[in-house]
């Protein structure tokens, strides 16, 4: 209770807007930076900027590379969703029903790839791509990211299924429903925002994946990152900005959809 | 107990029959071997405090628990390998469990779209049940936006809907206020004479239990330990558990002197006469509080002893004012701690430390010659 604002006095008060202030600032800055310099005329990305175009963005978008690896990007984010949904769900479901040995050593297993360096997962797959020639394809894209994004889909859904009180899949069943109608029609119903959390999630990991994609990359096959990674070390353009802002802007509009999402369950709940 | 079983099972075929049913979990006995009838249309509750059983073997005929051993028969057809969605049998929990992105016209049709019903008819019904349980207003309304015992008139029309044989209740009201309580307990014997439906309650509240059902079958360990109506059971316990259970009661500790009178304490009291006592045997004499009196020595000189009537000396200890009633904690010579309860009408409260003289009728009195100690406390029961 001493640390509400109006407890503290009006020094101290101003001292915390000061800092969080400044923290924000220093967190938001080189992401305002980028997005202005992609409307910059300058091609040296000189800030401040000596006037305003859009040319950058016409370059973009006029580029078959960079449109490429945007689609690349795109399929790869919508397919790792599904499956990191689709092994999640009945994974989760285990987790938190499941009445067997090892169930806790289990859950660690699926989180381990959020401790586990990203560097050394992304090597091994490598290698076993590299062995099997699957390296360049979408395939290798798709799994090496669920590997990574399974994880916060999983957390995701066990968090809303223990939230979730099993009398009422109960109540569906005694009703008539057998369990599977039950969990269809009451559960899934019921844990939707922690599903929907869940795919957003494993979308956010995939569309900003770095590592493992420069891995999996061929010349032929980059995500948008890896595209802006390889283009980085040959040039500084523009254009990279312009790819950053389009990256920002998607990964804040999903944030936003599922901030929105969960205000709208906190409502009706 | 047993006599009463074979007797009803003889005179109308029970709608449900328990036979030897048991659940363990590893070692422990959850249940152990219950066998218990289920008449048509009754109103059944299982008394028990948490862990007696009494919530696992409802389970076991919702069918969400699978018996270890024993038989679960409906009208002779065992139920043992039918899923809970093909048993018939509706089912109120006791934290609601609606459907919570269904309205309520939704949740009650819920059952009914399972069944695939045509829509007119299902509506007709729907519609009939919104108006059994007075929720025509709220028909459009969410869960989350009921009352507590909004949603469990929702959660009760739900169940009945479909017209199950059975209803089973898991401590449908625990989670509700006294005053609520008292009013849904009403509405729902009300309903259960009105549709003639066999309803199984389960509740660890025995004024519930006492308030809503024909027959209780009280819960101890696993076992059922009494089984009549709430009035015999009261009246007459059939052991000192259920005496110490149900409502508030006095032991007396005592010598069998014959099989009409038992000493306590240095004196002869006169007591039920029982068969089978061998002589200076250890019995158990329960009155029940309300039963004994407490006269000042000197309206125990003017008011001769009836026959029948025992009278032990004993101190005030205590006296508590409740309102309606007045309760005495006195002792006795011998440190026996016994409660007197009387209508505070026209009485003059006694004062602590005054000597009494407690009386009660011999007929009054239980006696019981097997019981264990832990019986005879309030708590027992539970594992």
């Amino acid at each position: 209770m001493l640390l509400t604002p109006n407890a503290m006095g009006p020094r101290l008060r101003i001292g915390l807007y000061l800092t969080t202030g400044l923290i924000a600032l220093f967190l938001l800055l080189p992401i305002v930076f980028i997005v202005l310099l992609s409307f910059g005329s300058s091609q040296w990305l000189v800030f401040p900027p000596p006037g305003w175009t859009l040319k950058w963005y016409e370059q973009f978008f006029a580029n078959p590379e960079w449109m490429a690896s945007v689609l690349t990007s795109l399929k790869v984010a919508v397919l790792t969703t599904l499956c990191a949904v689709a092994l999640g769900l009945p994974t989760a479901f285990a987790l938190v029903r499941g009445r067997f040995p090892g169930r806790e050593l289990l859950y660690a297993l699926f989180t381990l790839p959020m401790i586990v360096p990203l560097v050394i997962i992304a090597v091994a797959v490598y290698a076993l791509f590299l062995k099997l020639g699957y390296t360049g394809t979408l395939f290798s894209f798709v799994v090496s990211h669920v590997i990574v994004a399974l994880p916060f889909t999983i957390i995701s859904i066990i968090n809303s299924l223990k939230l979730f009180d099993q009398s009422i899949e109960d109540a569906a069943v005694i009703c008539g429903a057998s369990r599977m109608q039950a969990v269809y029609k009451v559960t899934f119903p019921a844990i939707r925002p922690g599903m929907v959390a869940g795919a957003l999630f494993a979308f956010l990991v995939s569309w900003d994946e770095v590592v493992l994609s420069v891995m999996m990359a061929s010349p032929t096959l980059q995500t948008l990152p890896v595209k802006m990674w390889t283009t980085l070390r040959q040039d500084l353009t523009p254009v990279i900005a312009v790819a950053s802002t389009l990256l920002i802007g998607l990964s804040v509009l999903i944030m936003v959809i599922a901030a929105a999402l969960r205000r709208r369950n906190e409502v009706s709940a | 107990m047993s006599a009463v079983i074979k007797e009803s099972a003889q005179a109308d075929q029970p709608l449900v029959s328990l036979r030897n049913l048991n659940k363990y979990y590893g070692d422990f006995a959850a249940v152990d071997n219950i066998s218990l009838d289920i008449k048509e249309g009754e109103f059944l509750t299982f008394l028990g405090s948490s862990g007696s059983g009494k919530s696992t073997t409802l389970s076991m005929l919702a069918g969400f628990e699978t018996p270890t051993s024993g038989e679960i028969q409906v009208e002779g057809k065992s139920l043992i390998k039918v899923p809970p969605h093909k048993r018939d049998i509706g089912m109120v929990f006791q934290r609601y469990s609606l459907f919570p992105h269904l309205s309520v016209r939704d949740n009650i049709a819920f059952p009914l779209t399972l069944r695939k019903l045509q829509t007119a008819e299902r509506e007709r019904q729907v519609d009939a049940m919104l108006k059994l349980v007075q929720l025509d207003d709220f028909a459009h309304r969410r869960p989350a936006q009921l009352s507590g015992g909004q949603q469990q008139r929702v959660a009760i029309a739900r169940a009945l809907v479909y017209e199950p044989r059975i209803l089973l209740m898991d401590e449908p009201l625990g989670a509700l206020d006294k005053k609520l309580r008292e009013e849904l307990q009403d509405e729902l014997r009300h309903l259960h004479r009105r549709l003639g439906i066999t309803i199984v309650y389960v509740t660890h509240d025995q004024e519930e239990a006492m308030r809503l059902s024909q027959r209780i079958a009280i819960f101890s360990h696993g076992k059922i330990v009494g089984l009549g109506s709430g009035y015999d059971l009261y009246q007459n316990p059939p052991n000192a558990f259920v005496a110490a259970f149900l409502g508030n009661s006095n032991f007396l500790r005592v010598k069998a002197q014959g099989d009409a009178a038992a000493q306590f304490e240095s004196q002869s009291l006169a007591m039920r006469p029982t068969a089978g006592l061998q002589a200076a045997q250890d019995l158990l004499l329960m009155v029940r509080p309300e039963k004994a009196q407490a006269l000042t020595s000197q309206q125990a000189m003017q008011e001769p002893l009836a026959a029948g009537w025992n009278e032990i000396g004993a101190t005030v200890n205590e006296v508590v004012f409740l309102g309606e009633s007045l309760t005495y904690n006195v002792v006795t010579a011998g440190g026996t701690s016994l409660t007197v309860k009387a209508l505070s009408g026209n009485l003059l409260p006694l004062q602590a430390g005054a000597e009494v003289r407690v009386r009660w009728a011999a007929a009054d009195a239980c006696v019981y010659s097997e019981w264990s100690e832990s019986d005879l406390s309030k708590t027992a029961g539970a594992h």
